[in-house]
């Protein structure tokens, strides 16, 4: 099979085979489960067959023609499959952790559709080459967080996922006005044309100014973040896979894909997007060191450190470049193993509240293990992954001269330490304040508790073994940024 | 030949029906009905472009010559389908086997004054073959003959009489100018008198007494009571159909083969449209009843309807007429799961209702579809019409109406997941364990348009060559 045959099922497989696994379930619940897995790991196989291809330097496209110029476009490079790769790890193993997760509720049909409906989307916006086709994916992706919050159809839940799909939703018509005037001022769609055609000028500023509401809305940047704190209340895997691992990291990858090459935003809208991402680290680290709620905490959390992905990706070096695009990988994995983690315990604990948990280290000592070593990924302590892609974002960003937007990250990466030591103990260890006693021992073969090992392993590996995806990066960062 | 018989044939079955030798049941006129809306959606493969001297010409001054191109057929395949599902829905809902044979017969001739409508090419049939369709819905309104629903038909005739006055009066003096009412006339007088102010007022009476057929706001009072006291087949039909073809589609027919474009009368359009996007959205965020939420999102997508071919380009006018077939689809669709609302759950607010999705996931998801293509939400047929549309503004230099049409989508989201919160999305309320899944007629009519809807969502670059593009080429 061509490469790009294979490129184009990474997109299609997910997306079109997702309708089916409602009326597989007819059949039986564990096919469906099986076959929900099966389509999340055939992107993935596909993804790795690709991968040597396009590191060993060569873009594989795939071009549809569309009338209107909205032709479909997917176009793979390392900077592309990298991040898809991420997305697809990330999201496989929560997948099977909501295997276990998700088995006592109702409307299991409607959440693996969808979420596998999700990762095609992502796969989707992420190949796309096309402003029109990323707006497309884009939405679908908002669709899909909205089925996915309400899930447990309370009214307050309800709410709130429509609160989340209309601000997401609504950014992204704004993004949508943004990419009309690109493609007046540059006379195409296509991401390759617009490329070229090198534009620049106020015009161009405003439209970027309308795409950034677009992807701080998705990407949950102050002031635009509300909705993520409040989607908390959908069942962790959910959380999860939106917060963490794949929905809020669609804004940062399509900034990284736009605006890193493609379109050069001024240095004075520059300066004006470093400090709005300095502010929402600073704001959303803030909160997250007073709020109550574990999963609340940890989603501020992913608000401050996207915007450290922001920084990487804003400063417009090759290193920053390469510590933003391993910072979407790795904090993919450390996040989703905090929400994953805080989805165990409130199973097991029945709250959310930090003042009712504490002393749960000896109950649940395999969990607690796990949840340390991704919260040492996300402090950025070294070994864990975490400290290098940190580092790399903040001594990248210096090296474009933002020094003291760089000294305001370690402060914000201090402050990271400060909030994460504080749910650690909350959670794990002071005296008791609620009758844990009967809780039942802990088991390692649960599929919960060996998805968040498997993530707080993979934290600890990448970071032992940061040298040779730092290669990739590298290789990434040269390809996508020529100057 | 073969275009009258798309007139001739309804009236030939309503004739049929009603000789005084015998009694045709009301199913056997359903069954016929629908096989001849069937028969009517495959004569959109006829051939386009073909001039056919129908009838007679009654009166030298008043041709009825027959034109039938991409848009008429167009139109054609869109009539036929919303009437096949309002027909499919009074099947499910109405018991009476005399009431199902009246509507039958009243659905036929008005089907017979629609067709009409799509083929003339003179001024004075279209405004009878509109009075054709508009004395038939009086009476589907009032079928019922309950006091709303005859208040609303009421409202409507002196509404509708109003618009009928204007429309002739307009007719009457461009009919004067021109010395002829065919199109060709009308179309070359307007070129050489077009700035005369008389010639003028002419045109602008014709559009007012248009947007009142097509509740364009500010003349929509009608629109939502009568949508909400007809009975829901009839509410299916009107929405679906009647006032978009009254009014919307003979706008689009006059200035597309008639008038032609100037920014005068475009700016008209584009106030007219752009009130009615964003005032229609927010009536309809204030809604607690299902159907009148429904009306009041109708008058908000004709208002995208109206600004695509307010853009005054070819591609405004494909695009108009993209979106008039999209949201004749999911409109009906919509109607359609009001009406198995109404008949499984029999309460019309909306607060009352809550989590029926899992008592009716048929509706739940056929609705969850229509409202996400109303919204224009990808890769559904919704989302295309309107880019189209925004780009037709934008490409002809009308980039803040564009804007509009961008952001007033907010608002369709907004009420439509209100009604989606409100209705389907959510915990099961108590009283409502025993609700089933509506019929079997209303469900594969509602999946039946659904799947218009995914598969024209899908298939766009297709459906805009084949389908569009032979409409109207850009």
């Amino acid at each position: 099979m061509s490469y790009d045959i294979l490129l184009l099922l990474i997109v299609l497989v997910p997306v079109l085979l997702s309708t089916t696994l409602p009326a597989v379930a007819k059949f039986s619940v564990s096919i469906r489960n099986f076959a929900a897995l099966l389509l999340m790991l055939v992107p993935m196989v596909f993804l790795c067959i690709l991968l040597p291809e396009v590191i060993s330097g060569n873009t594989v496209k795939y071009v549809f023609e569309f009338p209107l110029g909205i032709n479909f476009i997917l176009q793979a490079d390392i900077f592309a499959t990298f991040t898809a790769l991420a997305s697809v790890l990330v999201s496989t193993v929560i997948l099977i952790y909501s295997f276990e997760y998700i088995k006592h509720y109702e409307n299991q049909n409607e959440y693996y559709f969808i979420v596998v409906l999700f990762l095609g989307s992502m796969m989707g916006i992420i190949f796309s080459a096309n402003l029109i086709f990323i707006y497309i994916f884009w939405e679908m992706t908002a669709l899909a967080s909205w089925r996915l919050i309400g899930f447990f159809r309370e009214k307050e839940y309800v709410r709130r996922a429509n609160k989340a799909f209309l601000l997401t939703a609504a950014g992204a018509l704004f993004m949508l006005v943004g990419f009309l005037i690109i493609a007046e001022t540059a006379g195409s769609f296509d991401l390759d044309i617009i490329a070229n055609a090198g534009i620049t000028g106020g015009i161009v500023d405003l439209a970027i100014i309308f795409i950034l509401i677009g992807i701080f809305t998705k990407s949950a940047t102050f002031p635009l973040h509300s909705w993520l704190a409040d989607a908390g209340i959908a069942p962790s895997p959910v959380t999860a896979l939106l917060h963490a691992a794949v929905l809020v990291k669609i804004g940062v990858y399509v900034y990284g894909r736009l605006f890193s090459f493609v379109i050069i935003p001024s240095d004075s809208l520059r300066t004006a997007i470093l400090v709005v991402i300095a502010v929402s680290a600073f704001v959303s680290g803030g909160i997250a060191f007073v709020e109550k709620d574990i999963k609340r905490v940890i989603a501020f959390s992913t608000i401050s450190q996207l915007a450290f992905i922001f920084l990487g990706f804003v400063s417009g070096g090759k290193v920053a470049f390469a510590g933003a695009m391993l910072f979407i990988l790795i904090h993919g994995l450390a996040k989703a193993g905090l929400f994953l983690c805080a989805g165990i315990i409130e199973h097991k604990v029945h709250t959310k509240d930090l003042d009712k948990m504490g002393g749960l280290l000896k109950y649940m000592p395999f969990t607690a293990v796990a949840f340390a070593c991704c919260a040492l990924s996300v402090m950025g302590i070294p070994p864990f992954a975490g400290f290098f892609s940190k580092f790399l974002v903040i001594i990248g960003s210096v090296m474009d001269g933002n020094v003291f937007t760089g000294f305001a990250f370690i402060i914000c990466a201090a402050f990271t330490v400060l909030y994460i030591v504080r749910l650690f103990t909350k959670i794990f260890l002071g005296e008791e304040r609620g009758d844990f006693k009967l809780l039942p021992k802990e088991k390692v073969f649960s599929p919960m508790v060996f998805s968040v090992i498997i993530l707080a392993v993979l934290s600890l590996g990448f970071g032992l073994f940061f040298g040779d995806i730092f290669t990739i990066a590298n290789l990434a960062a040269n390809q996508m940024i020529t100057i | 030949m073969s275009f009258s018989l798309a007139v001739l044939i309804p009236l030939f079955l309503v004739l049929f029906f009603n000789l005084p030798f015998y009694r045709i049941s009301g199913k056997i006129a359903v069954f016929i009905a629908s096989l001849f809306c069937i028969v009517q959606a495959f004569s959109f493969f006829l051939p386009v472009n073909a001039t056919c001297p129908a009838v007679q010409n009654l009166v030298s001054y008043f041709m009825l010559d027959f034109q039938c191109d991409g848009i008429s057929r167009l139109m054609l395949l869109t009539s036929a389908i919303v009437a096949f599902a309002s027909i499919l829905v009074l099947y499910a809902m109405e018991d009476s086997d005399r009431k199902q044979f009246n509507f039958v017969n009243l659905i036929l001739l008005s089907l017979a004054g629609m067709n009409g409508l799509f083929f003339v090419r003179d001024i004075f049939s279209v405004y009878v073959f509109i009075e054709v369709i508009a004395a038939t819905s009086y009476i589907l309104i009032a079928i019922n003959k309950d006091k709303n629903a005859l208040e609303a038909s009421f409202k409507y005739l002196v509404m509708s009489s109003v618009a009928t006055v204007m429309m002739l009066s307009s007719i009457a003096i461009l009919f004067l100018v021109a010395g002829g009412t065919d199109f060709v006339t009308v179309s070359n007088m307007y070129q050489q008198y077009g700035g005369n102010s008389l010639v003028t007022a002419a045109v602008v009476l014709f559009i007012v007494g248009l947007f009142i057929k097509g509740g364009v706001m500010p003349f929509h009072g009608w629109l939502p009571d009568s949508y909400l006291a007809a009975p829901a087949p009839v509410s299916v039909y009107l929405a679906g159909m009647v006032t978009k073809t009254t009014g919307i589609y003979t706008l689009i027919r006059l200035f597309y083969s008639v008038f032609g474009f100037n920014t005068a009368i475009q700016s008209i359009l584009l106030i007219f449209a752009s009130i009615s996007i964003v005032l229609g959205a927010f009536a309809a965020i204030n809604q607690n009843n299902f159907k009148r939420m429904l009306a009041y999102s109708s008058i908000s997508q004709v208002g995208y309807i109206v600004l695509g071919f307010g853009a005054g380009t070819t591609f405004g006018v494909a695009a108009a007429i993209f979106h008039l077939f999209n949201h004749s689809v999911f409109k009906s669709l919509l109607f359609v799961n009001s009406a198995a609302l109404e008949k499984q759950v029999n309460v019309s607010d909306m607060s009352e209702m809550g989590g029926l999705a899992s008592k009716m996931p048929v509706t739940s998801t056929t609705s969850v579809i229509a409202f996400l293509s109303t919204a224009g939400i990808p890769p559904l047929s919704g989302f295309w019409s309107k880019l189209m549309i925004i780009l037709a503004l934008w490409t002809a230099d009308l980039k803040v109406y564009a804007v509009i049409a961008i952001l007033a989508s907010i608002l369709t989201m907004t009420y439509f997941l209100i009604m989606q919160k409100k209705v389907f999305f959510g915990r099961l309320k108590e009283g409502f364990e025993n609700v089933k899944e509506a019929p079997l007629a209303i469900t594969f009519v509602s999946i039946l348009l659904c799947a218009i809807t995914v598969v024209v969502g899908l298939l766009f670059p297709f459906v805009l060559n084949g389908l569009i593009n032979s409409a109207v080429s850009f």
